[in-house]
């Protein structure tokens, strides 16, 4: 049996990807909590896999990652219905994520300030803004449709014409008709991010397990009271659960249910470091385009449910490779440095799971963040730590607690009965 | 089952091209990949190789390896060798991405056989970078191609059996050897002659090398090593000193010799990049680094795959030719081209010889492992990673700062990252957090797939539109 450690933490954080390591980050400002984060990487652990886009608007519109989920999605329900291939719509989120994700958005060039100036670290923060290039009139009724659907938004969006796209963008293929471009929409370096805010609650005190798993749960009554690890026992009063995909085998030991979250497979190019080709960020209909901050060529994503699978497989990496070389031909003589696959929590409403869970004492959902949850770490760090501190929330977190699921549906948008047919 | 396609083995060394001959003998055929465009592997790697003698190994083995080539045309209805062929990494499930020239394609298997050989071990110490500075394996290579002399005058430094070898060897081509530095304590080489007996025929070929070199005044010290180099852009001193248990260098007894190469080998690291792509099971090997589980059959974690010769732990050319061929005759037996009593027959011989090159090899090993003192060679400006330019201190902030394992370090520092993979550096790093942390198990510097960068062009159909 394990040696029972005799500390007691007011927290124990369960995953240390982007989440668990924000929470930890936000938890700690005041140094007034006993927090410890267990830690391990596991093969395909979202955040080191990720693309690194703060895409809130582009992602929020069904772009960046989101457009070939869509693709595949549409594809599938032709496929199962045997009707033609319906015309390309955006998929615009709901409001309330949009405001989940602007608000975590806005939160970042101050965040970037502070963790550089009080911890030194440095997450690579990047004003890139990024474009949905355009190659023919489908693509531009496509863009029309997003930008009816975000009115409010207006004076974040910009329309580029092919001239103007050319001159901004030399690389881009001069054939497109133009671009739409979401003026905040940024980047960071994901994997800088995550040890930027894991370094920063170091430093405030938070206690790393890193390279040890959490075994099991231990309870009393309906409280959690602590956690098995393999470095021993660690009580607390509160556990956070953000182990990313594997976030329903924890909330199954914690409070017997399993949480809809699984993983969602994404491959990845990499080109070899370049001299600077694109000022900003790119998504295509095809694929997503990032020119990350050491000069290498980023190139995403596939979207693809195979477990835990996280192998490479030529044919997806084709598709990525023909949708790159079609955006900026120049590719094509260069050469690809690495790819890898990673495995982004999914849910079934693709919205996060946040929050306490009804009868259970001292256990916080904060997981599930699919396809942005680099881009929602900060907003999710913040809001677990006012939830926990019973401060007044930046927003309603309604939408994003698992009682969501337990509801009957009232919501049958013709979008949310699509995400249904697709995934259930 | 029935099986009828050809067993893959990546690597045509001594380990791939037994296992290749073996499963032609047993009606099997397999396909042989090797990046390099001749067969033979890292003994006979680099031109005019023939003519290289390899005094430390015994005449029968010699003539087993040189044998390889003629073996492979015997067998060679069973054995298609593509050569010039680079394995990337693994490809979906059952199929390895591969590189011809230009091409990029998949080649799926039923069994595989990984034999994908070593690497040198770098060790740094202050002044390591410095133009010539060479390891062994490259000093080996420039003899071998006998066109150009690594260096005029020499000394050689590290620890193993190559030292005296390649001292040799440099000898014999005309270079002025002043002296052969080896780590390990003559009285733990006393110590450790029963484990050397094993093979006596090598043990008395190593015996005849060190009579060569003292009949030639080349000096041999025994529990000295390297401190550092200096020189202004090229070598020109090298300063030695006799080390402590732990390998600290000792204070007052430093030498210094003028010289203008110095030939460095702290010993090897399995190529274990495509095991780990594989995501197979793994042990720390303080020798040569991670080392994939195996069972006596040679075979990984994972049914299909096996492991043989150096990529599962260094052993030298028996070794390889061996665990070859075990590898092989298990293939053979659950294809049922062999039954169970002919595999065993024919296995309790290599198994007896395989643990007799284990008992030889582990002589040494304990003689050479690598100690802690090692880590003291370098300033706070010394280079650990040349491809990011990551120096001693960078690793010193992040260790402060409590990484725990390597790819944190390596995600904070960018060591490792660059385009050789960690190849350099990892060694350093590897050692370094783990004795920092008392505890050798740190996690390991995934490799990158594919191993080798591809042109987009390879996975195009061009450029569109
Ligand atoms: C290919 C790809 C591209 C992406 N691009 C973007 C993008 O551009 N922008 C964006 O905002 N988002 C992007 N995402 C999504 C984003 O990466 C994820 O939403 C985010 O990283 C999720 O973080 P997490 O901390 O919840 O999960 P993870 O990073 O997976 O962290 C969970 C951690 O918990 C560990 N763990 C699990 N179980 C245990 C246990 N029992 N004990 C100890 N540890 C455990 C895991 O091993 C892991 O380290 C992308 C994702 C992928 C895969
Ligand atoms: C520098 C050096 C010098 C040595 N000198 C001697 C010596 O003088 N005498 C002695 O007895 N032993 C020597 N050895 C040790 C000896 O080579 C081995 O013990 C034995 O020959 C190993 O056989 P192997 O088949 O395991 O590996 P190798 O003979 O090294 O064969 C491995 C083969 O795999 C190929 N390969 C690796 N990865 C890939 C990939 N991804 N795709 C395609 N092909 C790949 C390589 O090109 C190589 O040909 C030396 C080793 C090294 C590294």
């Amino acid at each position: 049996m394990s040696t029972k450690t005799n500390k007691k933490y007011d927290i124990v954080i369960a995953g240390g990807g982007v989440i668990g390591a924000a929470c930890a980050y936000f938890l700690s400002k005041e140094k007034d909590l006993k927090i410890a984060l267990v830690d391990l990487k596991k093969p395909g652990n979202a955040s080191r896999a990720s693309a690194g886009g703060l895409w809130a608007i582009g992602e929020s519109v069904g772009l960046g990652c989101g457009v070939i989920f869509f693709n595949r999605m549409t594809m599938q329900q032709a496929d199962a219905t045997g009707e033609d291939l319906p015309p390309m719509r955006p998929h615009v989120l709901p409001d309330y994520f949009f405001e989940f994700a602007l608000k975590s958005n806005a939160m970042y060039p101050a965040l970037w300030q502070e963790l550089k100036d009080k911890h030194g670290v440095d997450f690579k923060f990047e004003k890139t803004g990024l474009k949905y290039v355009m190659y023919d009139e489908y693509d531009k009724m496509y863009a029309d449709s997003i930008v009816d659907h975000i009115p409010g938004l207006i004076d974040q969006v910009s329309w580029l014409s092919a001239e103007e796209l050319a001159e901004d963008e030399p690389y881009i293929n001069k054939k497109s008709i133009g671009a739409l471009e979401f003026k905040c929409d940024h980047q960071v370096n994901p994997y800088r991010l995550n040890e930027a805010y894991l370094e920063a609650a170091r430093q405030n005190g938070v206690e790393l397990f890193l390279e040890t798993e959490v075994l099991s749960i231990e309870k009393r009554g309906n409280k959690v009271i602590g956690v098995e690890t393999d470095a021993g026992f660690i009580a607390c009063d509160t556990l956070i659960n953000a182990a990313g995909s594997w976030a329903a085998q924890l909330s199954k030991m914690a409070t017997g249910i399993e949480l809809p979250v699984y993983p969602v497979k994404g491959q990845i190019i990499l080109s070899e470091r370049l001299p600077k080709i694109l000022k900003g960020c790119v998504s295509t209909t095809d694929c997503y385009i990032a020119q990350k901050d050491n000069g290498e060529v980023l190139i995403g994503s596939t979207t693809e449910e195979k477990g835990f699978d996280t192998t490479n497989t030529l044919p997806e990496l084709k598709e990525l490779v023909n949708g790159a070389v079609k955006c900026i031909p120049m590719l094509n003589d260069l050469n690809i440095k690495r790819c890898w696959a990673g495995l982004r929590p999914g849910t079934p409403d693709e919205f996060p799971i946040l929050g306490e869970m009804e009868g259970v004492e001292g256990y916080i959902n904060a997981c599930g963040h699919f396809r942005t949850g680099i881009l929602t770490s900060a907003i999710t760090g913040k809001l677990i730590n006012d939830l926990y501190r019973g401060l007044p929330l930046d927003m309603d977190i309604t939408p994003f607690k698992y009682s969501r699921f337990l509801k009957p549906k009232e919501d049958t948008s013709e979008d949310s009965k699509m995400i249904e047919d697709a995934l259930v | 089952m029935t099986h009828t396609s050809p067993v893959v083995i990546v690597g045509a060394g001594t380990a791939g091209i037994s296992a290749a001959v073996e499963l032609a003998q047993a009606g099997i055929h397999s396909i042989v990949l090797d990046e390099a465009p001749k067969i033979g592997g890292a003994v006979f790697r680099g031109p005019y190789r023939e003519a290289i003698e390899l005094p430390h190994l015994d005449s029968k083995l010699r003539k087993k390896i040189s044998n390889i080539r003629q073996q492979y045309h015997e067998h060679q209805a069973f054995i298609e060798l593509r050569l010039n062929t680079r394995v990337l990494g693994p490809a979906g499930k059952s199929s390895l991405l591969v590189r011809h020239k230009e091409e990029v394609s998949e080649l799926s298997y039923e069994e595989l056989i990984i034999a994908t050989g070593c690497h040198e071990r770098s060790v740094p110490f202050d002044g390591w970078q410095m133009p010539g500075v060479m390891l062994l394996g490259g000093v080996q290579l420039q003899l071998k191609s006998g066109l150009v002399k690594p260096g005029q005058k020499m000394a050689v430094v590290g620890t193993g059996p190559l030292l005296p070898l390649v001292a040799c060897q440099l000898f014999k081509a005309g270079v002025e050897v002043l002296g052969v530095y080896e780590a390990g304590k003559f009285s733990d080489f006393a110590k450790e002659s029963r484990a050397l007996l094993n093979r006596p025929v090598l043990a008395l070929e190593g015996m005849g090398m060190l009579s060569y070199l003292k009949a030639n005044a080349i000096p041999m010290h025994y529990g000295q090593g390297i401190v550092s180099v200096s020189g202004e852009g090229n070598l020109k001193k090298a300063h030695f000193a006799k080390y402590t248990d732990d390998w600290y260098p000792i204070e007052g007894t430093g030498t210094s010799l003028e010289l203008d190469c110095l030939a460095v080998g702290y010993g090897f690291v399995s190529r274990n990049q495509l095991s780990q792509l594989f995501q197979l099971e793994h042990d720390v090997c303080p020798i040569s680094g991670l080392k994939p589980k195996i069972d006596t059959w040679q075979k990984s974690s994972q049914e299909n795959i096996y492991i043989a010769g150096d990529s599962v732990g260094i052993l030298g050319g028996e070794g390889a030719m061996v665990e070859g061929r075990i590898a092989a005759l298990s293939i053979a037996q659950t294809r049922q081209k062999v039954t169970s009593e002919q595999a065993n027959s024919k296995a309790d011989d290599y198994f007896t010889l395989l643990q007799k090159v284990k008992s030889f090899r582990a002589g040494f090993d304990r003689i050479g492992r690598r100690r802690e003192g090692l880590l003291s060679l370098l300033k706070p400006n010394t280079i650990v990673c040349r491809c990011e330019n990551v120096t001693r201190s960078d690793i010193d902030d992040v260790i402060e700062q409590g990484v725990k394992d390597i790819t944190s370090l390596k995600m904070r520092t960018r060591a490792g990252m660059g385009d050789c993979q960690g190849k350099t550096c990892n060694s350093y790093c590897q050692d370094r957090l783990g004795h920092e942390l008392k505890n050798p198990d740190v996690g390991h510097i995934k490799p990158r797939f594919p191993l080798d960068p591809i042109p987009f062009s390879a996975l195009s159909d061009g450029v569109q539109l």
